[in-house]
């Protein structure tokens, strides 16, 4: 530390400005290094792996054999793997629409309404974002089971046609996986919106009011434009969950029964660990994060912050009008 | 944003491109390097005694071992560190998904365990003999009489060729204590209100589904969500439908065999069939074949049609088993191996001889398990006994089969998943048979 000390006049002295800056940065990176480190070992490292040995025929043990994009190839003409895909985008819907408009709907009514003891209610519609994602399923796995709870209640209410083991049933199996990742998503977006409206000024909200503007005409005027940066975190969190998923599946229905749960992630496992296919799994795996990313890319753009003033002089032309 | 900012944005952002494609340009091919060096191993021509594995000194021999094996390891562990008391045991306990996933791997590493368990077939013992991870155990099974006598037929599964592309004969590399065979287990209680003998045969078994579905009970107690367990069905039924050492042949994937037989489209309409008329009740692809077991021993349905391994949760007074000597999936469970990288063969091989002791084949019994070794071993109840009997029937008979995910790595889920929709009325039974002779032919070409 004393070199910094005797050094900085020196610098202070050779005025050239780039240079300046460019020590400034070697310096940051000094302190960044601890973390630095760890992300390149645990994150960057793996990922460069990954897209090597996509390029190689590998059980993970003999030396390798390079097979150029025949990996690649091989993901993009296998029907499974289309089916999977399919069944991903099935579960977009569960994982990534669903949470963001049930937390929509939840974090306006709760910023409207005083409820008492809203900390508490937060923090419980908030509790299977926390919970571990086996933890879930076990207990999923239980109420949707054959003698299960939500069968119980069915029969209960004279609904016993509808009953069914809900993960056990071609047609349901899927739905129903989706509905325990809306579970376990809508908590997270809800507070993230909670979040957003908490920084909104309200004095806008009066504004709208002395205009004659209902809850419904608030919500989607003020509240909903004003949350666009958390709507896009919210889809970009979910997303990436929907398509990676592979924890709650394996845990609830190995991607059965049949193939109708099946998703790429299950494949990439079963490549990796079960058919020693080092390389079609890689391949695999790279491929479904360039998707991820795409879509997730796409969300960002479409959801991107517009230029100062244009959408709030639009709304503000609008409100206008309407007097 | 200036023009020179913009380029120096681009290539802050090609940084990471640039130093990605150095990487991969940089390094040998994957696999190559490997992370510890085998250490030569002697072959021996006489038993290993208590002095040979002194001459090592203080040592500790590390373990891998399935879960299921813990109530026997903790019978065999403080008689072995009696007879070696320079060796100190240290077994670490996978459940079986996580060892079959790991060990592989764990093998290959630079700190392997020096005496593990894996798994018959390619997945597991196959990828092991083809990095030769796994120590030939020729001489061992020489010195201590393995390859004589009773249980000898039952080291075929572990023996490979030099390559790991084919196993049944050749180079011994594991060892398995362990013996595993199907049968019907059913309830007594049950039986004795339908009126129903024990059964013996799949068609004692038809004739007791008929009526068992006529009382209102639940036929048999099906947990298939794991996706294998209706292929064990399968395989009893298929093994009346053909000679079941075609079977065999077919999983030890002999080039001529083929899956599409008459007598397998049969066993898959049966199978078809008693799913549609509920000899299997409803719900069973959502439940896990451990949570059936666990319905069944609280009187969930008449028969659990299933192997020895399922018999530990089941009272010993309440239900009985019946045997299938006509056949079916069956054979000796994971094998033991021996790290090619471990320092300590002595108290290795002295740990594998241990396990195939009759005094451990007794053990193995006492704790729910089949030994490979039943010549002097005792019963201590009825459901164990006819267990026992069971597997010395059906070992003489040999119409053991081996088991389907012995063929290729991902028969499990394939052929699991294919039957399901079998029995939903989704496939029929000829696409089933085409579809999974597809799996094997892709797989071994």
């Amino acid at each position: 530390m004393t070199a910094t000390l005797s050094d900085a006049p020196v610098v202070r002295t050779a005025p050239p400005r780039r240079r300046r800056k460019a020590r400034i940065s070697w310096w940051s990176l000094l302190y960044l290094a601890p973390a630095l480190a760890f992300f390149g070992i645990f994150v960057l490292l793996p990922i460069v792996a990954s897209i090597r040995i996509s390029f190689y025929d590998w059980d993970g043990i003999t030396v390798a054999s390079p097979t150029g994009l025949t990996n690649y190839v091989a993901v993009f003409s296998d029907a499974d793997l289309r089916e999977a895909l399919l069944h991903s985008l099935v579960l977009l819907v569960f994982y990534s629409a669903l949470p963001v408009g049930i937390g929509l709907v939840l974090a306006g009514a709760m910023s409207r309404i005083r409820i008492y003891g809203l900390t508490v209610f937060r923090a419980v519609l908030f509790l299977p974002q926390v919970l571990s994602s086996v933890v879930v399923a076990v207990a999923w796995r239980e109420i949707l089971a054959d003698d299960g709870p939500l069968n119980a209640a069915l029969r209960a209410v004279g609904l016993g046609g509808v009953a069914r083991s809900w993960l056990g049933d071609f047609d349901t199996a899927l739905p129903s996986i989706g509905v325990i990742g809306t579970w376990v998503e809508y908590g997270l977006c809800m507070v993230l919106f909670l979040a957003g409206i908490a920084t909104i000024d309200r004095s806008l909200y009066e504004a709208a009011r002395l205009d004659g503007a209902g809850p419904i005409r608030e919500f989607t005027d003020i509240t909903l434009p004003a949350l666009r940066p958390q709507i896009s975190i919210a889809l970009i969190l979910t997303i990436t969950f929907a398509l990676r998923n592979f924890d709650l599946i394996w845990n609830t229905t190995r991607g059965g029964p049949g193939t109708s749960t099946t998703v790429p992630s299950v494949y990439v496992y079963e490549d990796a660990f079960q058919n020693r296919a080092l390389g079609r799994a890689s391949a695999l795996a790279v491929v479904l994060t360039v998707v991820i990313l795409v879509l997730v890319g796409a969300v960002q753009l479409a959801l991107r912050e517009r230029p100062e003033g244009s959408s709030r002089g639009r709304r503000g032309r609008r409100a206008r009008r309407r007097v | 944003m200036t023009r020179s900012t913009v380029r120096q944005r681009g290539i802050r952002a090609a940084l990471p491109v640039i130093v990605l494609t150095a990487a991969l340009a940089g390094c040998s091919a994957p696999g190559s390097g490997g992370a510890a060096q085998s250490v030569e191993q002697k072959d021996i021509t006489s038993k290993v005694t208590p002095a040979d594995v002194d001459a090592d000194g203080k040592i500790t021999l590390t373990m891998w071992a399935d879960v299921a094996e813990k109530p026997l390891m903790e019978k065999l562990e403080p008689a072995y560190e009696k007879q070696y008391p320079n060796v100190d045991l240290q077994i670490t306990y996978k459940s079986f998904d996580d060892l079959v996933a790991t060990v592989v791997n764990a093998a290959n590493s630079a700190t392997p365990p020096d005496v593990f368990e894996g798994n018959i077939g390619y997945a597991v013992d196959g990828a092991l003999v083809k990095g030769k991870l796994v120590r030939p155990l020729d001489d061992v099974a020489k010195v201590y009489g393995w390859s004589t006598g009773a249980g000898s037929s039952t080291l075929a599964p572990a023996k490979w060729n030099a390559d790991g592309t084919s196993f049944g004969e050749g180079t011994l590399y594991g060892m398995s204590p362990i013996s595993e065979v199907q049968g019907i287990y059913y309830d007594k209680q049950k039986l004795q209100q339908l009126s129903l003998q024990p059964p013996t045969s799949i068609k004692d078994l038809e004739a007791g589904l008929v009526a068992a579905e006529k009382a209102g009970q639940r036929p048999i107690m099906l947990g298939n969500s794991d996706q294998y367990a209706a292929t064990h069905i399968f395989s009893d039924i298929a093994a009346t439908t053909q000679d079941p050492h075609s079977i065999a042949e077919w999983i030890d994937g002999d080039a001529n065999s083929t899956f599409q037989t008459p007598g397998n489209e049969q066993a898959a309409a049966t199978m078809h069939d008693w799913a549609q008329k509920g000899y299997f009740g409803t719900g069973y692809d959502g439940l896990s074949n451990e949570d059936a077991v666990a319905r069944f021993a609280k009187g969930d349905g008449v028969y659990f049609v299933g192997g020895s391994w399922n018999g530990a949760s089941l009272d010993p007074n309440a239900f009985g088993f019946g045997s299938l000597v006509s056949g079916g999936v069956g054979a000796t469970a994971s094998p033991w191996h021996i790290s090619t990288k471990s320092k300590h063969q002595n108290a290795a091989i002295a740990f594998l001889a241990m396990l195939r002791t009759p005094e451990v084949a007794q053990w193995i019994l006492d704790t729910g398990r089949l030994p490979v070794i039943t010549d002097g071993v005792t019963a201590s109840n009825p459901l164990q006994e006819q267990t026992l009997v069971a597997l010395r029937d059906t070992i003489a008979a040999g119409t053991q089969v081996g088991y389907y995910d012995w063929t290729t790595t991902d028969m499990l889920s394939k052929m699991g998943g294919a039957l399901q929709e079998v029995m939903a009325g989704r496939m029929d039974p000829a696409t089933f048979t085409r579809t999974v002779q597809d799996v094997r032919d892709k797989a071994r070409g």
